[in-house]
């Protein structure tokens, strides 16, 4: 069987291709596929009637019980063959139904046959995860199908309403089966369950669950809205998803666990009032239909209520007639919807207040129309009496309070069902009067053969009960209750044969009346429209949906900043309180000067939240920092003061470089009221902190690891600076890490700044390329005070090179060069240089290392930058930045990797001793190599922010003439007053 | 076979900084990228396949014998995310060189484009296979400032705004772990998660309780857990189209693992199960909520993927082996078709010229192939079955069931109910995108077929994960119970009397 199912699922994965090239033809062709799995099936009859059932079981998901079992009994089988080989008519069907130059077959094909293939799957598998997953595919497949028309909005909305309401269905039948699945004495093999079934409130709760989902797909009331709405489907669709095979889904379902459950009292319950409400409804919405599809569309809903009222009984014999029924109606509501198709093809219309004649005109479709209504109304000798026959027999001998009502039902339904039939073919083909006959167009014989043939399987079918018995009383019998029943011709005059008899005549009486039935049915509402209830329902989700959303997503920064704060802080602060944890004892200060150094930190970052004036935000900011660089002092801590010293000085420098292009103040205030209640969660915030600072060290419970290091840093990672160790040995990992943040950072911005005039990829700004109209670096609108001193501008005499102290300068605007500056520059910087080498080289031992060193040269680099304006970075670093970025990770990382090369572990140093001869000895540990990578991509960092958010914004600013305000002291036009900022006026930028 | 446990990292550092350094020649990055990412992949495959049949591989960095050095560690939960984040960066990989080609030199990435995309592969195997929780904060860090740079590539107004919230948000999440791991460390003395794993028990419960609601605060902001998810819709879909399928599919994954780790090694008491449960279906809910409400693709597609997290954080507060086996493998599927979704998405816009759901159209007539492409993945995502999201969902439930509390089988109820709603949404927008004809002409464009192969291949993977289905979900299982018992994970980690293997542990021997 599986082989089957693979068949169908390569035919599908080909039919796109084949159909497109080989045009709608290849339906025949094609058709062999669902063919094959009715053909197998007939093969196997002599199996069946035996009673031997072939298995075939193929793991899947073991840890979640999925497995691919499938085994061909009498249900199966009758399913199978149903499924196959009405796929394969409607299949040649279609392969004159649709136009020669129709678009997108191929995709129709492919989802056709795949629907095929899922349907085989869903009647033959016996694991009840794999049927859900293709009760699923069933329906997703339908969702395309119904969409075939995708242009035509009521396509999408049929489609879309399909899809919900049966995926809805779908998922509740998914948890029953877990739930019949987890619980004890369950399992997730139907024939299982339907042997051993279990009990319990939890067994009802799945039951309940199963019959929503089988309720949704065969359509029952109260879910039974979206199948005429799936009329939007090709005419083929229709007869075979929403006829025979897709809608049976649900009544083979309850067939297949009414013989474990149909006993139990919630089951039959539900299935008596949905199937009955559907028989009935289903009928008398038929009875006003003028499009002749919607009448068989309203009628099969009815015909699926009855299926499922029938086969959901324990009764043995009225299943007998059940599962004879779904075979007659598999056959002639396909053959009515074929015939459907060929009148609405001929006559370009179904609407029956327009057809007329077609009995006459159109014998190809009036013969098996005719047929296919005989059986379905139930008139002998066909299929649908001996069914029908059969149930009535059934009800009609053994008679309890429940069974009077189901045969009720079932008399009125049926005389509603002789009505609507009726109805159809006076719809279809008969002639009415005032109504001109029907212009037809001439169509190809191979469209009217299927519905022949299905036409004449019904009749067939009918004369010959006893094999129909002979088939279906093996699994008849496995239902709980009840005598076996027969399939015959002639029951004997009885009460099930005056009940024909009454059917007939009401019916036709009911026919006789249709006038006044419509009007008595426009005129009376029948309690509420489950369409609209269902479109109301989907409006209110979506507005839900809405409210939901607008109220959690404000869009806000702070806002969302707050419920994560609130979120920390209350939950701790619960946690916090329900827990016994205690403060532990506390050494306010080892020296008075730490209580002062906090102080100034306290005060600092109060100000610093205060600050209007974004540079006065930077500075105190900044005596936050320092303030703790001492402190790390005062702990004894040079290497980490050393460290955050510069950090401090370089981050300073940045903010003042980027504070160039902000606003002097910071946009907007914010409301009052808010101002307090950010106040209020800051606090909040920084008590919690504080409050955990001060618990946590008090219930420590082991020696910390740091004991480990001194010694291991000596012994095995050769250097006595534990700090330098730890951050190229022993946390190499770490840094290495670090430093790729660092680079992403350098570049990262520098592709922002640089994003604007996309120049990125340029070179480096030097001297030499300056050409002598260039805008002066830095203009100022402050009158030169020096001016007068200078000599005028192109008198000089020619570059006396050797005589400047710095090349870059002359850039500069005049008033923008510091003599002092300059030479101090010059002083400085090599010495820096050299500082910082010996920084690296040392730092093994003492404080230093790559980190700090980058630092140094890079606070050279801003010396000279600031000394000398961008030409000047130019010359003192001409190299790109991302070059010395790349290196030092190429550097670090690479160097991490080598030991690998020689057996060793990743990152891993060793001593190397050199011998120099005269200069003595040297010791290198290799993490040198590492270290120097580290120093690179500082360097880079800094040269890359220098670049950017120095020269950089200075050359747009001088490009655009918009050059940097003076931002270190107030300029004449900005408002001296903190409270009352300048209103925002320079772009985000 | 440890040796190859630190090259998921090393080897996209390496490149990282060769391609910075070759930052002219464009298209040797490519090659760069390609290649590393590649080698990635392979290694990766070697780890599951070393990792399944020997245990946890363990690496002491630089020989330094943890706690005191660093150890990096990767078991079979390591090995799946480094596989399947290595398939997923390369074919996004795949995907944005072809963009680059498509659109000629104007389209290509800028030159930084690949190093950081690179250093941003590097932090999201460091964080994988982290076995020190500072180690685990640094690769974060790494991970998120390479996305910052993403996020913002191209630095127009709306790429900025979006970046700012992202950015903050990140930045406060960092700041709450690394003060969560200031306590830690406070309160234990070691850093380490084997050696963790041992002292946290020794501690208060109610300070246990504490320091996991910290620790927890930071991961949860990162996997967009409700209450701490509305920054995620509002940054993520401006980004290109590879970047958010990245963003999309790993970086909340990160968040998951950090919590499926710490959950399982750390704190094991089960304390915040019921908050995190309560956590994970209101996401689901309220995720949800936000995707029916969408008019724009990537939007919605953004509020799907907050939503499932919830699905994740479901099967982890489940607490059991089912439960975690259930979410892992919903890890490995959502990674994999949020991206391919999202790639998709960039296709999307890319044919109709607009995400918006109200201007599209037409695209079924149009562009067949991408429609296959949507179909699949969005019935994915929605959990149709035979795909990889049903068997996911499927094993969520049936855990849900078996743990059989009724805030569980509340779980299950609203896990079905998500499922009908993500099938809802995604539904509505295939009808609009694809079926509904466009009501202005779409521009004139193409799909090139080096974008789509790559969409095509990632969302293919949930169908071969369904195929594999089997296999994978017995290793899931078994990576859920090794992390249960914990013992596989410390005792190779921590081989030599509270040491790990290292020579630094020796030195200090010879030393006393």
């Amino acid at each position: 069987m599986l082989q089957l199912i693979a068949v169908h699922l390569l035919a599908a994965l080909a039919a796109p291709a084949l159909v497109s090239r080989f045009g709608r033809r290849m339906f025949l062709p094609l058709a062999l596929v669902p063919g094959s799995a009715a053909i197998w099936a007939l093969t196997r009859l002599g199996d069946v009637l035996a009673g031997e059932v072939p298995v075939q079981s193929v793991s899947w998901v073991d840890s979640l019980d999925m497995h691919l079992t499938f085994r061909l009994d009498v249900l199966a089988w009758l399913m199978v063959l149903l499924v196959g080989g009405i796929g394969a008519l409607v299949m040649i069907y279609c392969a004159w139904y649709f136009a020669t130059g129709a678009k997108f077959l191929g995709r129709f094909a492919g989802i056709f046959i795949g629907f095929a293939g899922a349907m085989l799957g869903l009647v033959t598998t016996d694991n009840t995860l794999a049927l859900y997953t293709f009760w699923e595919l069933t329906t997703v497949f339908s969702y395309l199908l119904i969409g075939h028309y995708f242009t035509r909005k009521g396509a999408r909305r049929a489609g879309m309403q399909a899809i919900i309401v049966t995926t809805f269905g779908g998922l509740a039948m998914f948890a029953g089966f877990l739930i019949l699945g987890a619980m004890p004495g369950g399992s997730f093999s139907l024939s299982e369950l339907v042997r051993e079934p279990p009990a319990g409130t939890a067994a009802t709760v799945a039951i309940v669950c199963i019959l929503v989902g089988a309720l949704t797909k065969s359509a029952l009331v109260p879910f039974h809205f979206w199948l005429p709405g799936a009329m939007a489907a090709p005419t083929p669709v229709s007869a075979y998803l929403h006829a025979a095979a897709m809608v049976k889904a649900g009544v083979y379902l309850v067939a297949r666990l009414a013989p474990g459950f149909a006993e139990m009292d919630t089951w039959r319950w539900i299935i008596l009032i949905t199937g009955s409400a559907t028989m009935l409804i289903g009928g008398y919405r038929s009875l006003k239909q003028h499009d002749l599809k919607l009448l068989l569309a309203f009628g099969t809903v009815s015909q699926l209520g009855f299926l499922i009222l029938l086969v959901g009984q324990p009764n043995q014999a009225v299943a007998l007639a059940g599962l004879a029924l779904i075979g007659a109606h598999a056959m002639f509501k396909a053959a009515l919807f074929l015939t459907v198709g060929v009148i609405d093809a001929s006559a370009g219309t179904r609407d029956l207040r327009q057809l007329s004649g077609l009995g006459r005109n159109l014998r190809g479709a009036a013969i098996p129309g005719f047929l296919a209504t005989f059986s379905m109304v139930g008139l002998p000798p066909f299929a649908g009496y001996v069914g029908k026959e059969a149930v009535l027999e059934a009800l009609t001998h053994d008679g309890g309070a429940y069974e009077s009502a189901l045969l009720a039902v079932v008399v009125v339904g049926s005389v509603l069902t002789f009505a609507y039939g009726m109805r159809f073919l006076w719809g279809a083909f008969a002639r009415k009067p005032g109504v001109a006959d029907a212009q037809l167009d001439r169509e190809p014989p191979g469209l009217f053969v299927p519905g022949f043939v299905l036409a004449i399987l019904g009749l067939g079918a009918g004369l010959l009960p006893g094999l129909g018995e002979g088939l279906f009383e093996r699994y008849a019998a496995t239902y709980p209750a009840g005598e076996p029943g027969h399939l015959t011709l002639w029951g004997g005059i009885g009460p099930a044969l005056a009940l024909t008899v009454v059917i007939v005549a009401v019916g036709l009486g009911l026919f006789a009346a249709r006038g006044l039935v419509e009007r008595a049915q426009d005129a009376v509402i029948l309690g509420p429209d489950a369409d609209r209830g269902y479109r109301t329902l989907m409006r209110r989700l979506d507005r839900a949906a809405v409210a939901v959303t607008s109220a959690t997503q404000r869009g806000s920064l702070p806002g969302y900043l707050g419920i994560i704060l609130v979120v920390t802080v209350v939950s701790a602060a619960i946690a916090l309180g329900s827990s016994g944890v205690q403060i532990g004892q506390v050494r306010l200060f080892d020296s008075p000067a730490q209580l002062l150094v906090a102080g100034i930190i306290v005060i600092g970052a109060i100000l610093t939240a205060q600050a209007r004036r974004r540079l006065k935000a930077v500075v105190l900011l900044g005596v936050t920092g320092y303030g703790v660089v001492v402190l790390f002092a005062l702990h004894g801590a040079p290497d980490l003061a050393l460290t955050q010293a510069l950090v401090e000085t370089i981050a300073l420098v940045v903010f003042i470089l980027v504070l160039r292009r902000l606003p002097a103040y910071f946009s907007n205030r914010p409301l009052k009221s808010s101002r307090w209640w950010r106040a209020a969660l800051g606090a909040l915030v920084g008590v919690l902190a504080m409050a955990l600072a001060l618990i946590v060290p008090a219930a420590r419970v082991a020696d910390p690891i740091s004991v480990l290091f001194p010694t291991e840093a000596y012994e095995y990672g050769y250097g006595k600076n534990i700090v330098n160790v730890t951050l190229v040995d022993i946390r190499a990992w770490d840094t290495m890490g670090e430093i790729a943040v660092l680079l992403v950072a350098a570049t990262g911005v520098a592709s922002l700044v640089f994003a604007r005039t996309r120049t990125r990829t340029g070179r480096v700004e030097r001297m030499r390329d300056r050409r002598s109209g260039d805008a002066q670096v830095w203009p100022s609108e402050l009158e030169d005070p020096a001016s007068r001193l200078r000599p005028a501008q192109g008198t000089a005499t020619a570059p006396r090179r050797a005589r400047s102290w710095l090349t870059g300068p002359g850039a500069l605007a005049p008033n923008r060069r510091s003599v002092i500056f300059e030479v101090a520059t010059r002083l400085l910087f090599h010495t820096m240089l050299v500082f910082a080498l010996f920084l690296l080289f040392s730092g093994h031992n003492a404080p230093g290392g790559g980190f700090v060193a980058g630092l140094i040269v890079g606070i050279a680099l801003t010396v000279r930058y600031l000394a000398g304006g961008r030409y000047e970075l130019g010359e003192a670093a001409p190299i790109l930045p991302g070059a010395l970025l790349g290196t030092g990770l190429f550097l670090s990382a690479g160097a991490g990797a080598v030991p690998l090369f020689f057996g060793g572990v990743v990152l891993q140093s060793v001593k190397i001793d050199v011998d120099l001869g005269i200069l003595g000895e040297m010791h290198l540990v290799t993490s040198l190599f590492f270290d120097i990578g580290v120093f690179l991509v500082v360097v880079g960092l800094m040269l890359d922010v220098l670049r950017t958010l120095g020269a950089e914004i200075d050359r747009q600013g001088e490009a655009t003439g918009t050059a940097s305000p003076d931002i270190a002291h107030d300029s004449p036009r900005s408002s001296p007053d903190d409270s009352r900022p300048l209103v925002d006026a320079g772009g985000e930028h | 076979m440890t040796w190859l446990v630190a090259l998921p990292v090393v080897i996209p550092l390496v490149a990282a900084g060769l391609a910075l350094a070759l930052a002219k020649h464009s298209r040797v990055q490519g090659v760069i990228s390609v290649v590393a990412l590649t080698a990635v992949l392979i290694v990766a495959v070697a780890l599951i396949f070393v990792t399944h049949t020997v245990g946890p591989q363990v690496v002491n960095v630089g020989g330094w014998a943890a706690p005191v050095g660093i150890a990096v560690v990767t078991d079979r939960l390591s090995a799946l995310m480094l596989v399947v984040s290595a398939v997923v960066l390369l074919g996004v990989l795949l995907y944005s060189l072809a963009q680059g080609l498509a659109d000629g030199p104007k389209g290509a990435p800028v030159a930084i484009y690949h190093p950081t995309y690179l250093v941003l592969a590097a932090g999201v195997a460091m964080a994988f296979t982290s076995g020190d929780l500072f180690n685990l904060y640094v690769g974060f860090e790494i991970l998120l400032a390479a996305s910052f740079v993403l996020l913002t590539l191209g630095g127009t107004g709306e790429r900025i705004r979006a970046g700012a919230i992202y950015v903050v948000v990140s930045l406060l999440s960092s700041l709450l772990f690394l003060i969560s791991i200031a306590l830690l460390y406070g309160a234990t003395g070691t850093l380490n998660l084997a050696q963790l794993a041992d002292r946290i028990d020794a501690l208060d419960p109610g300070l246990q309780t504490v320091l996991q609601i910290m620790l927890l605060m930071g991961f949860a902001i990162k996997a967009a857990i409700f209450p701490l998810s509305a920054w995620l819709p509002d940054s993520y879909p401006t980004a290109p189209a590879p970047v958010t399928a990245v963003f999309a599919g790993l970086l909340t994954k990160v968040g998951v693992y950090a919590i499926i780790r710490t959950q399982t090694l750390l704190f094991t008491d089960g304390t915040l199960d019921t908050v995190l449960m309560v956590a994970a279906l209101l996401t689901m809910l309220v995720g949800i909520a936000g995707a029916v409400a969408q008019e724009d693709i990537k939007r919605l597609l953004s509020f799907t993927l907050v939503s499932h997290i919830g699905f994740m954080i479901f099967g982890i507060s489940l607490a059991s082996d089912v439960g975690l086996s259930a979410a892992i493998f919903y890890v490995a599927h959502h990674i994999t078709v949020q991206t391919a979704l999202f790639l998709v998405s960039g296709l999307i816009e890319r044919r109709g010229g607009t995400t918006s759901l109200v201007r599209l159209g037409s695209l079924a007539k149009v562009a067949p192939a991408l429609g296959v492409v949507f179909f699949v993945s969005a019935m994915n995502l929605a959990g149709i079955p035979p795909m990889s999201g049903f068997l996911g969902k499927a094993g969520l439930l049936q855990a849900g069931l078996e743990d059989g509390t009724p805030l569980a089988l509340v779980g299950v109820a609203v896990g079905l109910a998500t499922s009908l709603l993500t099938l809802y949404a995604v539904v509505k927008a295939w009808n609009k995108a694809f079926w509904q004809e466009a009501p202005a002409p779409l521009p004139e464009a193409s799909v090139p077929r080096g974008m789509f192969g790559p969409t095509a291949v990632l969302a293919a993977v949930g169908v071969v994960i369904a195929l594999v289905a089997g296999p994978l979900y017995s290793y899931t299982d078994a990576a859920a119970r090794d992390l249960r018992l914990q013992d596989p994970y410390i005792s190779s980690v921590l081989v030599d009397d509270g040491r790990g293997e290292g020579q630094s542990a020796d030195a200090q021997g010879g030393d006393s």
